[in-house]
Formats: structure tokens, sequence, C-alpha cells
């Protein structure tokens, strides 16, 4: 069953519409028996199907088919709403916590794209025929019960031994399902996982070898998918016994009743029409529970990813409470800790009031971890971090920092959105926007896209890596925000842009506390303190 | 069904018979179960109006009997066919998987690689996925035959209006499903396939800077472009639930009025008429089966054409077979470089390093720099002259999912457990692997142990160490390591080189490592 947290995922509510059109299909189904009873009554009595039966059998027909229609459309809405509702809980929060989780991009796309994707089977067919086949037997035991209540009490009776061995049967399906799971998902990736490793494989000439080890992996597989589908089959099977039965039972007991032979004495009158109305509607009884066994898979497939969005969305970490802006803010000893183990530091520092902090260091040595940890976004495994001589919680000071990473978001709209995003913030005057813009080398850009009301694209469309690299120092000093975290703010631009650049930071640090990561000389030689990240 | 599929169903032949038998016998005896007991009924019902005499001239037994007989057959014949048919798909599929394995390997020896990207390698495991399908459906289609055909012999016990009239029934069965499935599905099928590689690229590419997004509470915004960008999806998929929902349904109405007309122009026995009507119903539901193979069809054609684009096209043979004397000297950015050399290649990011080693070993043609092995060019003896001289350490570290042991042993065939743990001793990770609950049978990736980028490119280093090649390639080894660590991998792998004469070309940014080289070219 699918339990989310209820504060994280919303609430799986089967759509009521849709399984109540699954039964309308039962109650097509009895028309159409009723039709067929009368055709035959009335070809014993004279000899042709009179046009009531005729009637009866169309409609009850027509009736079955615009039902399953509706039903699935119903379905599919009820699942596209379902979605909508996972997209709107999942989206943003994975969007702002990604680097904080240490997850990869392409992980969470799969979660918010495909995981979505995968609940559409579950609530489009699997909960509705779940609720329908909880009522439709009864329905057809109510609808068989005026024509014959024997029959209603056989059709009932054999639920209870179905009832009974279902639940054994899930049991055991579960365990074996349980048992084959590990095994299983790994072994069934593996053709993809070498598919995707053929160069490395290629470059070791271990392809013949690799081959002969996916043959008899995928053997496994198949025979460890036997075991499990063994079992499947086996509900299946008691399924189909039970329905097979219910049919039998009722033919037996209607033939021997209808000639009068029944080893007791008759519990009521049996005429042909009511018996083989009971008999034609037995066929039904086990229909909607078939239907629910087919969609087992939508069932398996929607719950595992269902539970995946829920895992993840718990890992997400609340945001700490703000904290006031510093004046000393201080880090010693700090280690900082990737999701996968990487680890950067120990680092120290002690940076103060307004002024420029520069972090320098070699590529890859974790200048901008060391960034990201004070936005809570990498991990602090050892050390301390204090502002104003108190302990420093990561992130408590997001809503005061302006941030200008090496990867700049940019979101579907007007350029003024993108450089003035916070809804919060008091908005500066255009004039005081284009000056910014100007300064930054970018007013050629501007003009030639007509303006700050001109749209552009989240993929920023015919921006180069520069221009976007600017918008988003743009942005940082545009939010009056009084801590810019900067990396590498002057890297890949041409030496008339960088030294605009490094004037405007000289501007900001005269009133805001300026952290850049960079190995710029120039600026190096500006700052008030240097932290040096070793390799 | 494309010779791939054909050959691999081939080794499943007994399997698919059987499959297949029960398949009809599960079909004759559903539909002769719903038949038998229709004409019992009625029988019985004549006979117990006619008297006694009648009564105790109707043979009651042997009908009965049959009754049970085909309930139980048609339970037990349906397992069957489900089972049978099952393991003939996934055997099939298994066989077909190694096979296509193997045939990717050899066209991609040959140059020919159907593209590097982990999306290719997703499709084609969706493809193969797509074909199981196809087989479960070709066993449980006899089913569907026989039925079709039981259903016509009860009618035609009614006479021969009867029989037309399923007959006609059928033929318009299949034909509106065919022609439906191909005129509704293809149109909205591919637009939901390309709406979802749509959202799938759009979060990809908005999902990135997760710093921004969090600072400037873009979150929001983003997610409310995706949801708008998800309608195209969902409105794709609703019109393909529609238009499978019209499928089923004129599926059904065909079977009703079929059922009406038989009721109408059936000329015999009440018995016979209800034998007719009954197990008329039950033939047209097990043959409208058939329609949901016409839905599938339009992805299982595509799956096997994009199969069969890749395998079944002759294999263009490679460069003729070159055999490079060992070790062979090098000329990188026309310096040549002798057996047993220790090279860096230097250079800012993005000036091609990656690709000139790439390109040296084979796996790309791409590098412009001056090249040679042994004074051939790479870029034209191919990857399989060239991969005796080289054992490649990628950046990435590309792990397989499997065990250590299992990425170790890819090396080459005859180590022992006593080799690999000398290389890993030599790769400095060897105490990491100790250190895991299942020491060097761990399985790594997915749900197994998670390892540190620095972890992971030490055990792919111990590996290439395993090739014995006369060439170890590295590329950014020691990136993620602390110093400590890093100096004892220096020196551990300058003994090793020391020891065992093999030549190095490293890539590095970091000058700790750098040490280990005793020249530098710059790309």
């Amino acid at each position: 069953m699918i339990k989310p947290p209820a504060s994280l995922l919303p609430p799986t509510k089967v759509d009521a519409r849709a399984a109540l059109w699954w039964l309308g299909d039962s109650l097509g189904a009895i028309a159409l028996a009723g039709g067929i009873a009368l055709a035959v009554e009335s070809h014993a009595s004279n000899g042709h199907a009179n046009a009531l039966s005729l009637m009866l059998i169309i409609t009850g027909g027509c009736f079955r088919a615009m039902s399953i229609l509706r039903a699935g459309v119903a379905g599919q809405a009820a699942a596209q709403r379902l979605q909508a509702m996972l997209r709107r809980a999942l989206h943003a929060p994975l969007l702002r916590s990604r680097t904080a989780r240490g997850q990869l991009v392409g992980e969470d796309m799969h979660l918010a794209v495909d995981a979505v994707a995968h609940v559409e089977g579950l609530a489009a067919t699997f909960l509705p025929l779940r609720m329908a086949s909880s009522l439709s037997p009864l329905l057809v035991a109510l609808a068989v019960a005026p024509a014959s209540w024997v029959i209603s009490l056989i059709l009932l009776a054999t639920l209870v031994p179905f009832i009974l061995a279902m639940a054994l049967a899930g049991g055991a399906a579960a365990r074996q399902a349980a048992a084959q799971h590990q095994a299983l998902s790994r072994l069934s990736g593996l053709f993809v996982d070498r598919l995707r490793a053929l160069p490395m494989v290629l470059s070791f000439a271990a392809e013949e070898r690799v081959t002969r080890h996916l043959g008899g992996a995928a053997r496994d597989v198949a025979r460890r998918t036997m075991a499990v589908l063994g079992i499947a089959f086996a509900s299946s099977a008691i399924l189909e016994f039970f329905a097979a039965l219910s049919v039998a039972l009722v033919a037996v007991y209607c033939g021997f009743s209808l000639l009068g032979l029944l080893p007791f004495p008759a519990p009521e009158h049996l005429t042909l029409p009511r018996a083989f109305y009971a008999l034609a509607l037995a066929h039904e009884f086990y229909l909607a529970m078939r239907r629910l066994a087919a969609a087992y898979h939508d069932k398996q497939q929607g719950e595992a990813a269902m539970a995946a969005m829920a895992s993840q969305l718990a890992t997400i970490a609340p945001p700490p409470e703000s904290a006031a802006l510093p004046h000393v803010w201080q880090g010693r000893d700090v280690v900082l800790t990737h999701g996968d183990g990487t680890k950067v530091g120990p680092l120290s520092w002690c940076w103060k009031g307004p002024g420029l902090h520069i972090l320098s260091g070699p590529t890859g040595s974790g200048k901008s971890s060391l960034l990201l940890a004070l936005i809570g976004h990498v991990a602090v495994g050892a050390g301390t971090i204090s502002a104003d001589g108190m302990p420093f919680v990561p992130g408590s000071l997001n809503g005061q920092i302006g941030w200008a990473g090496q990867s700049v978001a940019l979101i579907p709209g007007t350029m003024r959105a993108n450089l003035v995003p916070d809804p919060a913030q008091e908005k500066p005057m255009d004039a005081a926007v284009e000056t910014m813009l100007g300064r930054l080398g970018l007013d050629a850009m501007l003009a030639a896209r007509g303006g700050l009301d001109a749209m552009i694209d989240h993929r920023g469309s015919g921006l180069s890596g520069g221009e976007r690299r600017r918008i988003g120092l743009a942005r940082a000093f545009l939010s009056a925000r009084p801590l810019l975290l900067l990396d590498e703010p002057t890297a890949d631009l041409d030496e008339h842009t960088a030294r605009e650049v490094r004037a405007a930071l000289a501007d900001m640090a005269r009133t805001r506390m300026v952290i850049a990561a960079s190995h710029d000389a120039a600026l190096i030689a500006m700052a008030s303190s240097v932290c040096e990240v070793a390799a | 069904m494309i010779a791939l599929l054909r050959e691999a169903v081939a080794g499943q032949k007994t399997t698919m018979r059987l499959g297949m038998a029960c398949a009809v016998l599960a079909a004759l005896s559903a539909v002769g179960l719903l038949a038998l007991s229709g004409w019992f009924l009625v029988g019985a019902a004549i006979a117990g109006l006619a008297g006694p005499l009648a009564v105790s001239g109707f043979n009651y037994l042997l009908p009965s009997a049959a009754i049970r007989a085909a309930a139980i057959t048609r339970t037990g014949t349906r397992y069957g066919e489900r089972m049978l048919g099952h393991r003939a798909a996934l055997f099939a599929l298994a066989q077909l998987r190694m096979v296509l394995f193997g045939r990717v390997a050899a066209k991609a020896l040959a140059g020919q690689a159907p593209g590097r990207s982990g999306a290719i390698a997703n499709q084609l495991g969706k493809d193969v996925d797509a074909l199981e399908d196809a087989v479960i459906r070709k066993v449980s289609r006899a089913g569907a035959w026989s039925a079709g055909v039981a259903g016509f012999l009860a009618a035609l016990a009614s006479g021969w209006r009867a029989g037309l009239v399923l007959i006609v029934a059928l033929v318009l069965m299949r034909v509106a499903a065919r022609t439906m499935a191909a005129r509704l599905l293809p149109e909205p099928l591919d637009r939901a396939a390309a709406a979802h590689a749509a959202l799938q690229a759009d979060y990809t590419d908005m999902a990135g800077p997760s710093a921004d997004i969090a600072i400037y509470g873009l979150a929001e915004e983003i997610a409310g472009a995706l949801a708008r960008e998800a309608l195209a999806h969902d409105a794709a998929r609703m019109e393909l639930a529609r238009a499978q929902g019209m499928i089923t349904a004129v599926q059904t109405i065909i079977a009703i009025t079929a059922t009406a007309l038989l009721a109408m122009v059936a000329q015999a026995s009440p018995p016979i008429v209800a034998l007719g009507l009954l197990g008329s119903m039950a033939a047209l539901e097990g043959w409208s089966a058939l329609a949901h193979t016409d839905m599938r069809g339009h992805d299982l054609a595509r799956a096997q054409s994009h199969l069969a684009s890749i395998t079944d096209e002759a294999a263009t043979p490679g460069p003729g077979e070159v055999m490079l004397a060992l070790p062979p000297a090098l000329t990188l950015c026309g310096q040549d470089i002798p057996p047993g050399s220790r090279v860096q290649l230097r250079g800012p990011s993005g000036a091609g390093k990656t690709r000139l080693i790439e390109t040296l070993i084979g796996l790309r043609q791409d590098a412009p720099q001056s090249l040679a092995v042994a004074g051939l060019d790479p870029r034209r003896i191919g990857m399989a002259a060239l991969r005796p001289a080289f054992a490649l350490a990628a950046q990435d570290a590309p792990l397989m999912a499997g065990s250590v042991a299992d990425n170790l042993l890819l090396a080459r065939t005859g180590l022992d457990e006593d080799a690999l743990s000398e290389a890993l001793r030599v790769a400095c990770v060897d105490d990491v692997v100790r250190a895991l609950p299942d020491g060097l049978h761990q399985w790594l990736g997915g749900d197994g142990a998670r390892l540190s980028g620095g972890q992971r490119r030490r055990i792919a280093l111990a590996r290439a160490l395993l090739a014995g090649k006369p060439w170890l390639v590295l590329d950014e080894p020691s990136e993620g390591l602390d110093a400590a660590t890093e100096a004892r991998l220096r020196d551990s792998l300058a003994q090793w080189l020391a020891r065992t004469g093999t030549g190095l070309l490293l890539i590095t940014h970091r000058p700790a490592i750098a040490d280990l080289a005793d020249r530098a070219i710059d790309v």
C-alpha cells in the first residue's frame, strides 16, 4: 500500500468516477445477460428472438463499450491530476536542494520526470479497478438474487475460499519477490550497464568474456523472473479456477434443478430465462478481479516510483533560521565533505566587515566547495565556522547573500525578471539596471535583444557562456544583499571587461562583504584577505 | 520479425510450441465451458418441462462432466500458456541480449560504435524489452485464433447465416483494430515520447545551478515553467488513452452487434442456439485480445527497426589487421617518446588532452595533433591494433555494475586473488576495499556500496595496472585525494613503474602527482 509521509507527498486518492464507470460495465453486463436469456427463452417458445431481447443485448453491449471507454479516460484524467500534484510537490524542493543532497542532475531528473510518468498506470488503471473489483461481484450477486437467490449465494460462497487462497498466494508472491528483488534489480541492469561501458570493455579486449558473462547473467535473470512469475501466475490460476468453477457450479445446479433431479429438496422454482440469465452473469462475477490481476505490473511500478519520491523528499533538510549579518565571519580547520566522500581542507579564514576577501588556489582545489558550504549545499565535516563569535549554521545567511556561481540559472521570462528575481526586494530603477549592464559590457547584448523587456528562455538561447556569467554577476550586484559570494567573477572575460568587473567589485567591497573564489592575480592584489585553498 | 529475434526464438521452439498448444486448449475450453453450459441448461429445461420420460431420456452425466472438465482444463492450460509463453520470451531475450552485445561490440571494434552516450544504451535496453512482449503475444495469438474458429463452429451449428454473421464479425474486428491502431496511435505516441524527452532535457538544463535557484528563490518559477511544459505531454497521453478506449469500444460494439444478429438469424433447436450464443460471445472476447497486439504495433515496429539498423547491416570490415611491435615508441605532438618514458600532458582545461589520449588508444579519431604509435597513425589502424599497447584509467573512472573483483578481472584473463590484492595495494585502495562489508566481492553501484570519486578512480587505476600493457595512461588519477594519500600514491606508482618498466602517459593539474613524469608535453 502507498503510505507517503503526509507532509511530503500528496495523498493518493482513488478516482471514484473511473471506478463508477467500471461498475457501469457490470451494469451493462446485467442488461446484456437479461437480453441473452430473453432471446433464448423466446427461441424456445416461438422459434425466434424477440425485439425486446435484441434491444437489451445491443443497449447493454453499447453501454459496456462506453463505460470502458469512459473508465479509461476518467482514470487517465485522475492520473494526470495526481501527476500534476506530484510535480508540484517534487519539482521546487528538488530544484533548490540538489547539491545539498549530493544528487546528480540526471538522478534528480529521473525522479522528477520518469518516476512521475511511472505512476500513470497505478492511478489510471489499478486503483479504480481495485475499488470497482470490491463492489462489482456484490453488484452482480445482487442482480442475480431476484432470479435465483440460491445462485447468488453460490457465487458469494465461492468468494470465501477464493479470498483465503489469494491471501496465501499473495503472501508467497511477496516473499518470493522480496527474495529475488536484489539479484533481479542488479542483474537486469547489466545489459544496459555493459553497453554503456563498451569503450572500456573494448579497450581491455574483454568483449568476449563480457558477452559470455552477460549471457549467463541474462539466463539467471530469466530463471529468477520465472520463479517470481510462477507464483504470480499461480494466483491468477486460482482466480481463473474460481471464475470457471462458478460458471460450472451454476450450470450444473441449474441443469439439475430444471430437470428436477437435485439430490436435495428444491429450495426455489427455477425457470429457463432465470437460469440462463444467472449463467450469463456468473461469467461476469470475477471479471473485474481478472482485470485487476492484469494491472498488477502498473501497481508495482507506480508504488516503487512513489516510494522513491518519498524517500528522496525525506532527505531534504528544512532551511535553518535566518541569522543576523555578521561583522566577523571566521573559519578554523574546516574540512568539507562532498556527498561522494571527497574531502576539501582543512581551511581557515577570517573575514571582517565590508571588504574583498579572496579564496585562491588551483582549479579543482575546492574553492567553489567552500562557497557552497557557506550556503549549506556542501557538508562541513570537521572544524568550526563562527559568525561574530557565535557558531554559524550554514544556510542561515542565505537571505542576505548575493550569489554568482560558475553556471547561471535563467528562468523563462524577461531579462528584467532574470536580473532582479527577488520578489521581496525593492526593485532598482531600470536606469540603475542599465548602468550596471553597461559597466559589465552587456549593453550591446541588451540593445540587440530589445531592452529589459526582451524575453529569454531557460537555455539562454543566443547568450554566450561569458554573457551568461555576467548576467549572473549583474544579478548578484543588483540584489541589495550585503554579502556577495562570487565564483571566479573575472574568469572567461576579456581584459577590458575584467578591469571593469574588478572596479565594480572594489566599489561593492566598500559597503558589502564580498567573498570571491579567484586565481586572478590582479584581483588578489586588491583583496583585504586571501585564504589559500591547497590542492 | 527481425533476423536477430527469429534466431533467438528458434532456440525456444519446443517451449513456444507447448505454450501455443496450451493457448489453443485454454481458448477452446473457455469457449467450450460457456457453450456447453448454455446447451446443457436449455436442454435440461426443455426436458424438465416435457415430463419425467424426457428427463430420464436426457443424458445429463456426460455434459455435466464435460462442463467440469472444461473448467479445470481452462484453469490449467491458461496457467501453462502464461508460464510457457513467458519462459520462451525470457530465455529467447536472454539469448538475444548476449548476441546483440556481441554484435554491437564487434561493430564498435570495427569503428562503427552506435554512439557513446548512456542514452543510446538505455534505448537499446528498452528496444529489447519491447520485443519480450512480442514473443509472449505470439504464443497467445494461437489462442485467439482457435477461439475464433471455435466460435465460428458454434455459430455454424445454428445455420449458415449465423456462421456468416460470425465470420463477418471476426473480419470486421480485425480490420477495425488494425486501421484504428495505425491511424490513431502513432501520432500521439510520438508526440508523447517527444514531450517526455523535452521535459527530461529541460529539467536537466534548468536543474544544474541549484545554488542560484536556492539563493534567488527561482525554484517555484522553474517548476511553473516545467508544469506548463508537462501539459503537452499530458495532452498527448490523454489522446492516447482516448484512442485506445475507442479501439476497445469498437471491438465490443462489433462483437455485441454480431451477438444480437446471431440471435436474430439463428435457425436451430433452442439448446443449439444457446450453445451458439454463449460460445460465440466467449470466442469474440478472446478474439478481441488481438487488438492489444495492434495497439503495441507501433512501438514494436520502432524497436525492431532500430535494432535491425544497429545489427543487420553488414559490418564493413575495419582497417586491416595490424600487429604493433610491442612495446611501441610514441610520437605525441611531434615529439618522439621511447618506450618506458614517463610523460605528463599539460595544457589548460578544454585544450583536448583527454581527446588526445582517447585518440591514441583508438576510442576516437579526432585529435588534431601529430600522433604515432610504433610509427603508425593511431587514427588509421583502429582500436583492435592499438589496445595491446595501452591500459587506460579514465578520468570519470567508469566502473561496471558488479563486484570489485568483477571490475578488476576485466583487465585480462588468468588473474588470481593475490594479483588483485597487489594491484589494489599499489593503487593505495587496498584498505578501502578491505573495509567494505564484502571486501573484494562487494557489489558496486546501484544499491551496492557508494564509493567516493577518488576511491573509484583508484580502483580503475588498479585495473589498469593489472592489464600489464606497455603504456599506463592515467587521466587525473589523484583528483579529490587529500595530500597525504596523493603522496603515498605517487611513491607507490613510482616504485611500480620502475619495477615493471611500464611507460606512463599522465594528465594532471596537480603538481604532487606530476612529479611522476620525467618530461612534459604541452597540448
